[in-house]
């Protein structure tokens, strides 16, 4: 009797117990970074010259690696672009190790690791070397917009907010409903790398600003249109046992893969799925139908499904889909069905990023060599064109909000992202373990380093995260730095820059901000259209409606308020042009 | 008790009755104070909030800062191109659900109880509910390997219409049958405990006079045991019509693409998919409140009618 009270007791607490288990846990975890550099008796101006000893060092020792790592100094980094990645440590370390609080979401992969980003080394790094103390609090992955919309409701801000364009409206609207600081005049005077290296380009200083031409977040920068990353991938052995070369016009790829289905490819192509995603923007650009909105041969914002060439372009399509040429199933599949059929004898072609393909194409189990094909076009002869255009700006802009109480301190935190040694730390991490220099002052991940040697066996995919920021509000250096496009036999890097080469990127529409009453509109209206395209041009392409209906479609197009809709885009694109 | 009813006339005698009452029960009033505290928390308390279906709701701005824009958003939604589609769809859904996912727990419950042997019964129960924990994902997951082209349920109705290489989730005409069955499959053992529990009530003497005139297996089942639910399926009948327009978009999402639109794209999935393009609070909420309240609406004039012809209703 007793035994069994007691275990009825044991087993409400235990179920009592295991409710709690769900709290805690939260954003501040402990992690403190050690003390504040004591280096600040050494003169920034004057560094001693490294350059010698580290440039082209494959083996430094100790004492040069407690060099590099634990100064400012960054004499053996050479410039290597057209633009001067700047350097002025001027301020750091900071007197008086002052302290902020930064919001800042964390990649799911990272998250699995580390108990938050306080934990992360690049960022303790970072912090010793600009003598700022930063305390990260980080949303529970998969929750990062409700978490950001709870923060702003509660009123309470921490002093920095990195992907600030969550908020409803855009940086601009955080502005002027009083939640962001105006940083225009601020980033001279305390983000000088940030402010010399933003208006060292026209696309980096036209998508930094708003249409009214103030700064309002710490963008993430690139030195260089950074690479294309989806396309046509053909694997090669299709290409052998086809004897075909790689197509370039609409009808070379009819016959490809015919050929490819005669040769044993039972789905050769598999088409991006659920209609609408980017990876449609392909084969209909070869007719002018692009996928969404895009800037026509005047500039002026046009809408893809309502061009001309569409009849044609969904007639080809339905074709192609009654002979059996494309995946049964890509109305429906996802990510992993797509996988799944890629790594299958059934697929010949692929519309994806040729870094996804590798870590599904060549991994110890599978070794298929795959070729990237540039768009298909109408015309032999004409330029294949794309509406994905790379802006040098990698995006997660940093807002300083208005309850900071030590701007600068927030500030010369961002700008640090902006200088050489932030721009080797960041991308490549610490010195030594994960990174070199060669012989021309560019860092680069060695053989023996940790990047291509984890303890734990990672893929390099996890890896992108694991050792150094792949994403944030610093200058990015993707071509180099990812060691997905530079460890040894990887050609898909390639393959993403003869893309970007190769293809007319004047379609592109740039990334141009909506005031809130626009937004609103566009909302409403872009659903119902995007709902009708979808439905139509599934329905067409399969054969459920003929091609005919396609007129329907663009009447109701109209009467959904196509035109104003463009119109809202024209103006927001008109206001871009002016900044 | 004819004491008692006497003294029901008088108010004050009634405040006596309850006084008594608290005082003899006190433990049950304890226990049912954190279930309504919860209520009154989570449930009444918020219900104020709805209000932000009239502004452009902004979270910094807050509940009393935000822009009034009174019936805006109602009627960006009302006069949209699809709204009647969309009602149509959420409305046959969830009609569908009734026609079908109704009955079968209760012939199942009934079933059940005619079973006789011990094991085969509790057996028999645990197999049906254990679907009910299958998590909504899994299942669509699932639904989705079958209907693939060439997966098994494609080849079963291959073999009447004749093709095996679509997806059937591609085909908006079948869209209602699969969501329909499957939910009915996953429920049907859960949603029978409450009709087996309403069963297990009924007096068993009223089974042994049905038999004494002559009542055969069906017709003591038609007199006896059904009568003895109809409090339960009335309460829970009005239940579902209260939910008549309502969607459980989670499915919905999982199982429909652009070429079933027309029949899937319910309320809740179409204001999902305006909500990526503009985090809208207010849009959100407004289409909400317009729901609960013909909800609402259904609700009533179903108790109405419960009322009306039986004497089981919720008021």
């Amino acid at each position: 009797m007793k035994a069994k009270r007691f275990l009825s007791a044991a087993l409400c607490a235990l179920m009592v117990g295991s409710m709690m288990a769900g709290c805690g846990g939260g954003g501040d975890a402990g992690g403190t970074p050690s003390a504040a550099s004591q280096t600040a008796s050494e003169a920034k101006k004057s560094f001693e010259d490294l350059s010698k000893d580290i440039d082209g060092n494959t083996n430094p020792t100790a004492d040069q690696i407690k060099k590099v790592q634990d100064s400012l100094n960054d004499t053996y980094l050479k410039d290597a672009y057209d633009v001067e990645i700047p350097d002025n440590y001027d301020a750091y370390p900071m007197k008086d190790s002052p302290e902020i609080k930064v919001w800042m979401p964390i990649d799911a992969y990272l998250s699995s690791i580390i108990k938050s980003l306080n934990d992360f080394k690049v960022y303790q790094e970072a912090q010793k070397l600009t003598g700022i103390k930063v305390n990260f609090v980080s949303p529970p992955v998969g929750k990062e917009n409700d978490e950001f919309n709870v923060m702003i409701a509660s009123g309470s801000l921490p002093d920095v907010i990195v992907d600030a364009d969550k908020y409803q409206g855009g940086l601009n609207a955080g502005l002027t409903d009083g939640a962001y600081q105006d940083l225009t005049d601020l980033i001279d005077k305390y983000a000088p790398n940030y402010a010399a290296f933003r208006k060292s380009d026209e696309n980096r200083q036209k998508t930094t600003v708003t249409d009214a031409g103030k700064v309002v977040g710490v963008y993430g920068l690139s030195p260089y249109p950074e690479w294309m990353w989806f396309g046509m991938l053909i694997k090669k052995e299709a290409l052998d046992k086809t004897g075909l070369p790689v197509p370039e016009t609409v009808d070379e790829w009819h016959t490809f893969l015919l050929k490819c289905k005669e040769a044993g490819y039972k789905e050769p192509l598999n088409y991006g799925s659920n209609y609408g995603q980017i990876f449609t923007g392909i084969i209909n650009g070869a007719y002018g139908v692009w996928d969404w909105t895009f800037l026509d041969k005047d500039g002026k914002v046009a809408w893809g499904p309502a061009q001309p060439g569409a009849k044609d372009y969904l007639t080809t399509m339905a074709q192609w889909q009654k002979e059996g040429l494309l995946n049964k199933d890509w109305t429906t599949a996802d990510f992993n069905q797509r996988m799944a059929e890629a790594v299958s004898s059934d697929c010949a072609v692929m519309m994806d990023s040729p870094d996804t393909m590798w870590g599904f194409w060549k991994t110890d189990k599978m070794n298929v060599d795959f070729v990237g094909a540039p768009n298909p076009v109408l015309k032999k002869g004409d330029k294949s064109a794309t509406t994905y255009k790379n802006w040098e700006n990698t995006g997660r802009p940093a807002a300083v909000t208005t309850q900071c109480k030590n701007v600068e301190a927030a500030l010369r935190w961002l700008d640090f992202g902006f200088t050489k040694k932030g721009w080797e730390l960041f991308n490549w991490g610490t010195y030594g373990d994960l990174h070199l220099v060669d012989d021309k002052g560019q860092p680069y991940f060695q053989e023996s380093s940790l990047m291509y040697n984890d303890p734990e066996h990672q893929p390099l995919a996890n890896l992108i995260w694991k050792y150094r920021v792949h994403s944030g509000p610093n200058i990015r250096d993707e071509h180099h730095s990812n060691p997905l496009l530079t460890q040894k036999g990887s050609y898909s890097g390639k393959i993403r820059e003869e893309w970007t080469e190769e293809m007319d990127t004047s379609p592109a529409m740039p990334p141009v901000s909506l005031t809130p009453e626009e937004t609103s509109r566009e909302a409403s209206i872009g659903t119902q259209l995007s709902t009708l395209r979808n439905e139509y041009f599934a329905k067409i392409i399969m054969g459920q409606l003929p091609v005919s209906k396609y007129d329907e479609f663009l009447q109701k197009a109209n009467s959904m308020g196509l035109t104003e809709w463009l119109g809202i885009w024209q103006t927001a694109l008109d206001r871009y042009n002016k900044r | 008790m004819e004491a008692e009813y006497t003294l029901r006339r008088t108010k004050s005698a009634k405040k006596e009755l309850i006084r008594k009452d608290f005082h003899a029960h006190w433990f049950a009033y304890l226990l049912i104070l954190p279930v309504l505290a919860w209520y009154l928390v989570f449930c009444y308390a918020p219900m104020w909030g709805v209000m932000i279906s009239f502004q452009d709701f902004k979270p910094l701005l807050g509940f009393f800062r935000s822009p009034w824009v009174g019936w805006k958003h109602f009627s960006e939604f009302i006069t949209g191109p699809y709204f009647w589609r969309l009602i149509k769809n959420t409305l046959l859904l969830n009609i569908w659900g009734l026609v079908f996912g109704f009955p079968a727990p209760i012939i199942l419950a009934v079933v059940l109880n005619e079973i006789r042997h011990k094991w085969l019964k509790r057996s028999l129960q645990t197999i049906t509910y254990m679907p009910h924990f299958i998590s909504l994902v899994v299942l669509c997951g699932m639904i989705y390997i079958f209907t693939q082209p060439n997966g098994v349920l494609t080849q079963m109705v291959g073999f009447f219409t004749g093709h095996t290489d679509q997806s059937l989730l591609g085909v908006s005409s079948y869209f209602r049958p699969i969501y329909t069955f499957s939910g009915v499959w996953q429920n049907i053992g859960w949603d029978s405990i409450i009709y087996l529990a309403a069963i297990g009530n009924i007096d068993s003497e009223l089974y042994e006079s049905a038999s004494l005139d002559g009542a055969n297996k069906l017709q003591s089942i038609w007199h006896v045991t059904l009568p003895g639910m109809l409090p339960t399926i009335i309460i829970l009948l009005i239940f579902a019509m209260g939910g008549l327009l309502n969607s459980s978009f989670e499915k919905i999402i999982l199982l429909y693409n652009p070429l079933t639109y027309d029949r899937a794209d319910v309320i809740a999935s179409y204001v999902y998919r305006r909500g990526i393009r503009e985090g809208s609070y207010s849009f959100s909420t407004a289409v909400g409140l317009l729901s609960s309240v013909v909800n609402f609406g259904f609700l009533w004039a179903t108790n109405v009618f419960a009322r009306k012809y039986s004497e089981i209703s919720l008021w």
